[in-house]
Order: C-alpha cells, then sequence, then structure tokens
C-alpha cells in the first residue's frame, strides 16, 4: 500500500510539471501578453515603450528561459509578483483565494445534498404523483438551464427588487467582521450554485433508489413488518446513495477550481474568479500559481478517493 | 414524516435567514462614508496602485496622491495643485513652480526634495514608469528652496503640463531606499502608501476594495466625510446592480442604464464628453485603401446622423475630423452628409469592384459593450449597402494590442480596418501619436502606418507653437487636412456618464479620459 | 399427422428491436421528442416561412415589443429577435452536433487504443487523460478561446477538446471488459489485427454508450456554447446564437425593460437541452436490458 501511494505521489508531481509546461505553452500561444494587457488602446503608448516594460518583466526573454527561471523560483515557494497588481505577492493572493471557493461551494453542495436527496428519496417513494412528476420536471429543468442565467435572474429578484440580500461581494466595506454579515453574503449565491447539483443529485438518488426498492431484501424487511419509514431510510437509502457518493466525490474533486458563472455575476473572490481575470489581463505568474494548486488538489482528492475504494473494498487490487 | 421534516427545515431557515438580516452590521450613524465605484468604466484602472504605471483611474488615485497641476473639472485649464503656481520661461524651455505648504499623511513636511525625487525617478528607466517617454525632454530637475522647482528642458514641449497633471508626486523620505528597479513591485503601494492629498490609506482588500480615511491636517481644510470607499466591480452592470441596491453612491454607467435614471428623484445623472473620437481607421499597408474616394466613399456611405440619433440617443457630436471642440474646427469643413449613392459612384470610379469586390474584410476591434456591437452591426449594413463587405471581429484588450503592436511582420490583413478611439482633449496633441509620421512604431503608437506628409507637417506646426494666440488656428489646419485627406473615417465623439445617489452634496465628477484627473475637491464632498 | 396443431414458432425479437420498443414506451422521450423535433424543423427551415432576416437592421425599430411584424420583437440594433432565435438555434445546434462528433472520434479512439494497445499505450494514454482531466476547465476553455478566438470554428474547437476525456475512460473500460471474451480472443489468435478488433468488435459493442454519451453531451455543449458566449467568446455578435443573446441579460435595462430579448431564447435553450435530455435518458434506459424489469 505505501508503495502504491508513493508511487501515485510521484506520479502527481510529474503531472503537475506536465500541467505547467501545458499552461505555460498555451498562454504563450494566445495573442497579447501582461503588458498589452496594460495599455488602454485610445491612450497608446509607443512599441519602445512597450518594449521597455516588457523587459523589465522579463517578458522578452526566449520561453524555455522564462519557463525555467519560473520553475527554479516556484520549486523554493516563490511564485513571483502579479502583472496586474503592482507589488503583491503571487501565492498569498492565490492561497487567500481557497477559503471563499471552499466556502462557496461547500455551502452550495450541502444545500444541493440535503435538498437534493431529500427530494430524490420523496420522488422515488411517491412515484409517478403529481409530487413525483413536478419534482422530476424541475430537476429536469435544473439540469437544463444555464447557470449563469440562473445566476441572473436570482441575482436580479432576490438582490436588486425584493433586496433580500446584497449584491455581491464576500463582505460588506470597510465593517467589522461578523459572521452574520458573511452568511448575508453567501446565501445567494450559494442557493443559485445549490439548484443545479441539487438537481443532478436528485435524479441520480431517484434511480438508484427506484432500482434498490425492488431488490429481494427490501421485499424481506417490509414482509418482516419493519415500519415502511424505516424501510426506506435505514434499508433502501443507505445502499442506494452508492452512486450518488461516487457523484459528490468528483464534484468536490472539482470544486476548488470555484463556479466561475456565480463568481463572476456576484463578485465573489473565489478561484474561478481569480482565474478569469487572470487570462483576461494575460496575469502569467497568477496562471500558472492558481493551475498548479488546483491541479494538486485535484490530483490529491483523486489519490485519496482511490486510496479509499482500495481500503474498502477488498476486491481491488492496488499493489 | 417526510413532510414533517420537511417543514421543520424550511422552518429552521427561514429563522437562520431573518437572524442573519437582523446581525447584518448597520453603521454607526456618526461615521460618514461615501462608497463608490470609481475605477468602473474606460476611465478606471482596478487593482493598480503605482501612479508611475498608471494609464487610468486617476480620478481614485487623486484622492490620496496629488499632481504639481491638474486641470479644472471643466477640462479647459491647467490650474495648480501642488503647485501654488509656475512660470514659464519666454523660450519655452524652464518652467519654475512655487509650491504649497502642505504635510504628508504620515507627518513629514513635504518639500522641493519630494518633487525632484519623483521626476528623477520617472526619468530612470528602470522604475518601469510609463511618463518616462513622454517626460523624455526634461533635460535637469533642480530644487533651489525647499518651496520652488525648477524645471529645464532640451526642446520646448507644449504638452508638458498636461504629462505633469498625471503624475502623482511620491514621498522621498518613504521610498528613496527602494532601488528603482523594485519600485515596481513593491508592496508599499498596496499597504502603506502615502500621499499628500485629503484622504489617507486604511486598507486595500485584494480585489475587493479600497478604503481611505479623512486626513484631518489637509490645506484646504478637513474633508466632510470621515471614509471614502472604492468598490470594485466586474463589470458596470454589477456597479448599476450595487447602486440600486444603495449599496454605493455612485458610479460610471453605460448610456442605455443611464437612461433608466433619468426620470429617478433619488439619483442624478452627470453626462460629460468623453474627449475620445471613434473613427474607422484605414491600414495604409494595405491597398485597398490607397485611393481617397475609397475612404470618402466610407464617410459617405454611413449615416453618421442616424447612427448618433438612434443607438446614442443623440448624445454625441459628430466628428468631421479629429476634433469637435468649437474652436478646433475651421469653417467650410466637408461634412459627408449621407449620400449612399454618391459613395457607390466613389467606389466604381476607384473600380472597387476590382480592387476587392464583395469580398470579406476583417474589421478589428477592443470595444466590447452591448451598444459598441449594435453601432458597428448597423455600420455594417450601411457598408453592404453600397457594396463593401466588412466582418466586424470583437477581441478583448490583450488580444488587439498584441495583434496590432506585432513588432516582427505585422499581419497587415489581421487588422485592415480597425474600430477605435483615440484621446483627442483636453490636449489636442492627443491624437498626434497616432497619425503623425513620425510616430511610427516602434518609436510612436501610429499602428495604421499613416504616413502622410501634409498632415503631419501640420502637427508639426501645431505642437512647436510658441504664441498662444496662434495654436488654435494651428489646431483647425489640422482639422482641415484630416478632413480632406481622411487618414481616418472619423465617427464622432460620444458622451459618457456617470449615475450619483443624490443624498451626496457637493460631488464633483466628470468622465475625463483615463479618469483626468481634475480638480474633484474630494474634501468637500459631503453625504447626507 | 396433422392432428397435432402445433403453434407457430413465435420469432423472438432482436435486441435492437427491444430497444427501440422500450423507447418509444418511455414517456418522458416520447415527449422529449415532441418538444425537439418541431424545433428542429423550425430551425432548419425558418428562411422558407420566414420573411425577416436575423441580420437586417432597422434603426426606426429599436427594442420594440413583440408585435405583427416582430413576433418576438426586436433588438437594440432593430434585428428581428425570432429570425434571430432560429439561426441562434441552428449556429447552436451545428456547435453542438459537430464538437460532439469530433470529441468522440477523439475519445473513442484515445480509449480503443488504450484498452487494445497494450500496457505501455494504456499507462501513457490514461496519464494524459488525467492531464487533460486535471486541467481546471476554467483555464483551458478561457486560454483556449483566446488563442482561437471568437466564431464558430473555434468554439467547437475549444467544446470538443474539452469533453473527450470522460468518454476514452468510459470507452476504454467496456473495451477493457471486452477483449477477455471469448470471441475477441479467439479473433485475436487467429491473428486479427489491431485496427479489425476495434472497428468490426469493439465499435458495434460500444454503439450504446457512444450514442447515450452523444445524445447528453449535445445537451452539454450547447449549454457550453451559452457559457461560452455569456463570458464574451464563442460566438459573438453580429453572428446571433443563444448564448449571445442571453448575455444581453447582463444589462439591467434590458433584463427589466426589454424581456423579450433574452426570455425567448432562454426559454428556447433550456426547452431544447431538456428535450435532449429526455432523448438521451430515454436511450440509456432503451439500451439498459435491466430497465425492463422497472
Amino acid at each position: 500500500m505505501l508503495n502504491y501511494i508513493a508511487r501515485r505521489i510521484g506520479i502527481g508531481l510529474l503531472m503537475l510539471v506536465a500541467l505547467s509546461i501545458l499552461v505555460f505553452v498555451l498562454l504563450r500561444l494566445a495573442p497579447g501578453d501582461a503588458i498589452d494587457a496594460y495599455i488602454n488602446p485610445s491612450a497608446p503608448l509607443s512599441m519602445d515603450e512597450l518594449a521597455a516594460l516588457r523587459a523589465r518583466l522579463g517578458l522578452d526573454q526566449p520561453l524555455p528561459v522564462q519557463y525555467f527561471g519560473w520553475l527554479r523560483a516556484a520549486l523554493v515557494g516563490d511564485f513571483g509578483f502579479s502583472t496586474q497588481r503592482a507589488g503583491v505577492s503571487v501565492l498569498p493572493l492565490v492561497l487567500e483565494r481557497i477559503g471563499p471557493t471552499l466556502l462557496l461551494m461547500g455551502a452550495g453542495l450541502l444545500i444541493a445534498i440535503v435538498v437534493g436527496i431529500a427530494a430524490g428519496i420523496i420522488s422515488a417513494v411517491r412515484r409517478n404523483s403529481l409530487t413525483d412528476v413536478s419534482l422530476s420536471a424541475a430537476s429536469s429543468i435544473g439540469i437544463s438551464s444555464p447557470a449563469f442565467l440562473t445566476a441572473l435572474l436570482g441575482l436580479y429578484f432576490f438582490s436588486v427588487q425584493l433586496r433580500w440580500a446584497p449584491s455581491g461581494g464576500m463582505l460588506t466595506p470597510a465593517s467589522p467582521f461578523s459572521v452574520g454579515d458573511l452568511l448575508a453574503h453567501l446565501i445567494l449565491p450559494a442557493f443559485l450554485l445549490s439548484l443545479g447539483h441539487a438537481a443532478l443529485i436528485m435524479r441520480y438518488m431517484r434511480s438508484s433508489l427506484l432500482e434498490v426498492l425492488n431488490q429481494d431484501y427490501v421485499r424481506t424487511a417490509r414482509a418482516k413488518g419493519v415500519r415502511e419509514f424505516w424501510v426506506i431510510i435505514k434499508h433502501a437509502t443507505r445502499n442506494a446513495l452508492l452512486p450518488v457518493v461516487t457523484l459528490i466525490g468528483s464534484t468536490i474533486g472539482m470544486a476548488i477550481g470555484g463556479a466561475i458563472f456565480i463568481e463572476s455575476v456576484f463578485n465573489w473572490p473565489g478561484m474561478g474568479l481569480l482565474l478569469v481575470n487572470a487570462v483576461n489581463t494575460r496575469d502569467y505568474p497568477v496562471i500558472m500559481c492558481a493551475t498548479l494548486i488546483i491541479g494538486a488538489c485535484v490530483i490529491a482528492v483523486n489519490l485519496l478517493t482511490d486510496i479509499t475504494y482500495a481500503a474498502v473494498d477488498p476486491r481491488i487490487q492496488v499493489a | 414524516m417526510h413532510i414533517r421534516t420537511i417543514t421543520q427545515a424550511l422552518a429552521i431557515s427561514g429563522l437562520l435567514l431573518g437572524a442573519t438580516a437582523l446581525t447584518a452590521p448597520a453603521f454607526a450613524q456618526d461615521v460618514k462614508t461615501i462608497t463608490g465605484g470609481f475605477d468602473v468604466g474606460p476611465g478606471g484602472f482596478p487593482k493598480n496602485f503605482n501612479p508611475l504605471a498608471a494609464t487610468g483611474g486617476f480620478t481614485w488615485l487623486n484622492t490620496y496622491y496629488e499632481p504639481l497641476v491638474i486641470y479644472n473639472a471643466e477640462l479647459n485649464a491647467i490650474e495648480g495643485a501642488l503647485a501654488a503656481d509656475y512660470t514659464v520661461s519666454d523660450d519655452m524651455l524652464t518652467y519654475t513652480f512655487n509650491l504649497v505648504e502642505e504635510t504628508w499623511h504620515d507627518g513629514e513636511a513635504f518639500t522641493s526634495a519630494d518633487v525632484k525625487f519623483t521626476l528623477d525617478l520617472i526619468r530612470d528607466a528602470a522604475s518601469g514608469s510609463v511618463f518616462t517617454g513622454r517626460l523624455g525632454k526634461i533635460a535637469s530637475v533642480e530644487a533651489p528652496d525647499d518651496r520652488t522647482v525648477v524645471v529645464t528642458l532640451s526642446e520646448a514641449d507644449g504638452g508638458l503640463l498636461s504629462v505633469l497633471a498625471q503624475v502623482m508626486i511620491l514621498p522621498e523620505h518613504a521610498l528613496a531606499s527602494v532601488p528603482p528597479e523594485s519600485i515596481a513591485t513593491s508592496t508599499w503601494w498596496a499597504t502603506t502608501p502615502i500621499g499628500t492629498g485629503p484622504f489617507k490609506f486604511t486598507q486595500y482588500v485584494t480585489d475587493q476594495y479600497v478604503e481611505l480615511a479623512a486626513d484631518e491636517d489637509y490645506r484646504l481644510g478637513a474633508p466632510k466625510v470621515d471614509r471614502l470607499i472604492n468598490r470594485y466591480f466586474e463589470n458596470p452592470a454589477a456597479a448599476v446592480a450595487a447602486l440600486r441596491a444603495g449599496e454605493i453612491q455612485f458610479t460610471f454607467v453605460e448610456p442605455e442604464d443611464a437612461a433608466t435614471f433619468a426620470d429617478n428623484e433619488a439619483f442624478t445623472v452627470i453626462e460629460g464628453d468623453s474627449y475620445v473620437v471613434n473613427y474607422i481607421g484605414f491600414n495604409q499597408k494595405v491597398d485597398l485603401w490607397k485611393d481617397v474616394r475609397v475612404r470618402q466613399a466610407f464617410m459617405y456611405a454611413i449615416d453618421r446622423a442616424a447612427i448618433v440619433e438612434s443607438l446614442y440617443g443623440g448624445a454625441a457630436t459628430i466628428a468631421n475630423c479629429g476634433y469637435v471642440a468649437p474652436h478646433l474646427v475651421p469653417q467650410g469643413l466637408n461634412d459627408y452628409a449621407y449620400d449612399p449613392e454618391k459613395a457607390k459612384a466613389l467606389l466604381e470610379e476607384a473600380g472597387w469592384a476590382e480592387l476587392n469586390g464583395d469580398k470579406p474584410i476583417t474589421w478589428l476591434t477592443y470595444y466590447g459593450s452591448p451598444q459598441a456591437a449594435n453601432v458597428m452591426a448597423a455600420v455594417q449594413a450601411m457598408l453592404a449597402q453600397v457594396g463593401v463587405n466588412v466582418v466586424p471581429r470583437v477581441v478583448d484588450v490583450p488580444t488587439y494590442n498584441g495583434t496590432v503592436y506585432q513588432e516582427n511582420n505585422p499581419d497587415w490583413n489581421e487588422f485592415p480596418l480597425i474600430y477605435a478611439g483615440l484621446q483627442n482633449g483636453p490636449n489636442p496633441a492627443g491624437i498626434n501619436v497616432g497619425l503623425n509620421k513620425s510616430q511610427l512604431p516602434p518609436v510612436g503608437a501610429n499602428i495604421m502606418r499613416i504616413e502622410f506628409d501634409d498632415l503631419s507637417a501640420a502637427f508639426d506646426a501645431a505642437i512647436g507653437e510658441t504664441d498662444p494666440a496662434q495654436v488654435d488656428a494651428r489646431w483647425q489646419d489640422v482639422c482641415k487636412v484630416m478632413n480632406e485627406e481622411l487618414p481616418w473615417a472619423t465617427m464622432w465623439v460620444a458622451n459618457r456618464y456617470g449615475v450619483a445617489s443624490a443624498n451626496l452634496v457637493d460631488f464633483v465628477w466628470t468622465p475625463a479620459p483615463a479618469g483626468g484627473p481634475y480638480a474633484a475637491h474630494p474634501e468637500l464632498w459631503d453625504i447626507k | 399427422m396433422t392432428s397435432v396443431a402445433t403453434a407457430p414458432l413465435e420469432r423472438t425479437k432482436g435486441p435492437t428491436r427491444r430497444s427501440l420498443e422500450r423507447f418509444f414506451s418511455n414517456r418522458a422521450a416520447l415527449v422529449g421528442l415532441a418538444i425537439f423535433l418541431p424545433i428542429l424543423v423550425a430551425i432548419i427551415t425558418y428562411d422558407w416561412w420566414w420573411g425577416l432576416g436575423p441580420n437586417a437592421i432597422d434603426l426606426r425599430a429599436l427594442n420594440k415589443g413583440p408585435s405583427a411584424t416582430h413576433w418576438m420583437g426586436s433588438d437594440g440594433v432593430g434585428r428581428d429577435v425570432m429570425a434571430r432565435l432560429l439561426q441562434g438555434g441552428r449556429v447552436s445546434l451545428i456547435v453542438a452536433v459537430v464538437s460532439v462528433a469530433i470529441s468522440i472520434i477523439i475519445g473513442f479512439l484515445v480509449g480503443a487504443f488504450a484498452s487494445f494497445g497494450g500496457r505501455v499505450v494504456d499507462a501513457s494514454l490514461m496519464r494524459l487523460v488525467d492531464l487533460a482531466m486535471t486541467l481546471p476547465p476554467v483555464i483551458f476553455l478561457l486560454v483556449l478561446a483566446s488563442i482561437a478566438g471568437t466564431g464558430i470554428m473555434p468554439t467547437i474547437l475549444v467544446i470538443s477538446l474539452l469533453s473527450w476525456p470522460v468518454l476514452s475512460r468510459m470507452v476504454r473500460a467496456r473495451l477493457l471488459e471486452l477483449r477477455e471474451r471469448d470471441f475477441v480472443v479467439a479473433a485475436r489468435g487467429m491473428g486479427a489485427s489491431v485496427p479489425h478488433l476495434l472497428f468490426k468488435h469493439g465499435l458495434p459493442n460500444c454503439i450504446d454508450i457512444l450514442v447515450v454519451y452523444a445524445t447528453l453531451q449535445v445537451a452539454n455543449a450547447i449549454l457550453l456554447e451559452a457559457g461560452l458566449s455569456f463570458l464574451g467568446l464563442g460566438i459573438a455578435p453580429p453572428e446571433a446564437s443563444w448564448g449571445n443573446m442571453l448575455n444581453l441579460a447582463r444589462s439591467t435595462v434590458v433584463l427589466e425593460q426589454y424581456p423579450w430579448q433574452w426570455m425567448f431564447p432562454g426559454a428556447a435553450l433550456v426547452l431544447t437541452v431538456l428535450a435532449i435530455n429526455f432523448i438521451g435518458d430515454g436511450l440509456r434506459d432503451a439500451f439498459d436490458p435491466r430497465s425492463a424489469l422497472n
């Protein structure tokens, strides 16, 4: 087992390096660089001035030199400075986005899991009734709607019209930190984020539970005289949860990347928004660092999942 | 059973939501704060705190830094800021500035040493300042005493004061110890900057907002409000949402949003000249545009009056040369009134069918707003009517700059036509960089490779004019040449808008290009 | 002799026929078809029966609500919303279908070669797939889109490059299982080449995964194109696409005062994706023999 873990970690590190090279190359292929992002075309600078600014950032050196310079610095934890934000060091900038991202995704997933599983159970138990049909219809619409549209509409109704929630950001500017303030800013984006996930979880839960409810052991439990409520919750649901857990697991793996549409509409300071901004302004240091961190998280989560499966299921050989 | 659990869950969440609404902090009534989206829109430069490297965002920078001289709020005259007054020698080579008495936010006295330090730092190319080139004609900066600075030029530069209006003076005692190469990446800018302005820096929450507090010792009086907050927004629409929700008191708005605030008593709409002339640029390296008749056909084919009327709601001024300010426009210009028949005739004379026919021509732009998209669609349709097939291509700013600023072997067919804007005021020399032969890359920004000799001569004459009585006439000559030779198909100069809450008192804002700066007097701003 | 009346032997239905029957008895799938087919027909044939064009501007009819001439109103330059809706449907569907086709080809080939190509090929291809899946889709999307620019071809490229890894994994899993079956072992023993194995034995046995994946991925691709256009990439105006029509809703003015400009494309998008999802689910249930037990 230890060998397996060590090998996977080794492969993971190699993949991170490969990832960094891939991203580096892709970024250089995109037209325009950090300096080009800086200049306002209606008050333009001359090419000489741009060349001078580039030289200061080291952008005029040959590509392999730039890459290895970056790699060497990154290995000791120096990810440089953001080209878009003067004097702001990249690593702390990226790391401080992890918290809000996990908060948003966590809250959204929590709501999605609770609502999705509950709705899936109700829908399966009350199969083909009006409740089932309407819940299924709602979930189908939920999966079929573009995330950004729900976000825009949600923002418009709940924030601008009803004033139930602030219009964006994570905390009220310049006020002392309070959990209440944070929750007030969190609730609307988390709720809107949860809609799509809840719909998917509901469908998986429903179909999985329907399949389980036909099994023999459920029939046995009923025949034994166990109350219907416990049949469903204790016997059926636990076994029906496996595909749902797999779904949730893969969603969590991608969670660190953030929810770009929600973050964009609500100006929530998460990883997704950071990356979108960084790509728009060709802020290479930020993009490289953020990609590495996200990649490392995904690899770590995958490794943990695989280890858990291997430890739990004796049929899976990993040696 | 599950119904009960569901109702319980709903009740709990409802209580939670109610509780959060109650515990959301309410501001103490005695801390007056003005919150705004100061860096929203084209004049803003969010997340940049280094005035040496700023190409915009000066409205905000001017709340805690100050330049030597500054434009007034109407943008038609330069007045003193940190320089109480200034004199210029007759040969226009020596500028003497007399400085005001002021203290830095950390209590140190403001002296001429700070001015000398700032200007010398800019002239040192290692500092990575965007002003290095523009202050290139400065030969020396002397500080004979604490209250006087003498700047000597190697040649006359009529635009010097205009450039100095954007140079924020920095404290020598804080920055002298930082080597110029590290100045741009210093953490000082976003953590502990020190200026002389009416507000001083409190904190920056990365990517979210900047908070300033009133500087009681400001020489023009303690500010009326206690705090100033600049919130960053992803786009103007988000700022408008926050404005409506009452979370901010001011922001730049797009023209169609401005119309919705017009009848609202709780808000004031501020309208101002953008000082950016929008034009269709002809890439002179592409043979299609060599014949002036083709360029004239563009002007006749596009119904600029209809576009201004319908898509700008009348809030734009048609430009028949690079300027629209009345004192810069001579009499007797050709107004190229809408005449599609004439356009077709001109194209036929020029042999357009053999030159290009209806092959698609890429029309590159960096303007991404819905209004710009509509305008380009309208122009495309009008040009199609006379037989010119242009295909708009919208790209983001880095891609645009990357395409047009290609050093080695640029592919002219990637930008045969552009839809762009260039700042044409308050200093009329602003459009020189795009039109003068002497500004061909890599020395300048004449990306359309315009090499019209009489146009360049007219620009040189106007910039070098030392007699103030003749200056306007020289610029009118430039206008006349532009109108005849059409290096660009000039379209219009649009207005820009801001919306402020009616609770703001004595609030001054104008949509100046790059945010100005202009004398907004933040110390007088108040909120009811 | 003739006294024993033997009942005529019933021919058992083949698996394809059974699948089709299951599909057509699935209510949701039929509803999906009922929604999707008319939309498809309308989109393909609109220039035969609808007079206005999607790019015909009319500066005198800006932002007008639904009326007799403009059944769905007009947009900011006076173009007819209905025409743009139908044209946008074409663009969105073309982008979705072509990108799915490309990603199926790539996904199948990668998965197939990984499963039949031997351990080294398998390991390296799977590492490649892992790499593609580790890359945050945000970056990939944005960077590819900035490189490729806006327009139909670049959008197709971006979307197809984003979706093939998942398919390759499913194909690989299916084919690995297949590889051990007797008929395949026999075929290899007789000297069949890898391409022969893949296309004669592998592909037919993967059809069900491919069909289900294709249908659901088309729905996904439509949503992805809308998202790209929302971010300013994807299809840019004046070309019409459902995504960039929805992008108009960003501005509160349009959201509040001209709802017809985004509600109709929004409804069309949701309905189409919904219908395709129903059809895809129906196909999945139809191909799964165990669903007959339900």
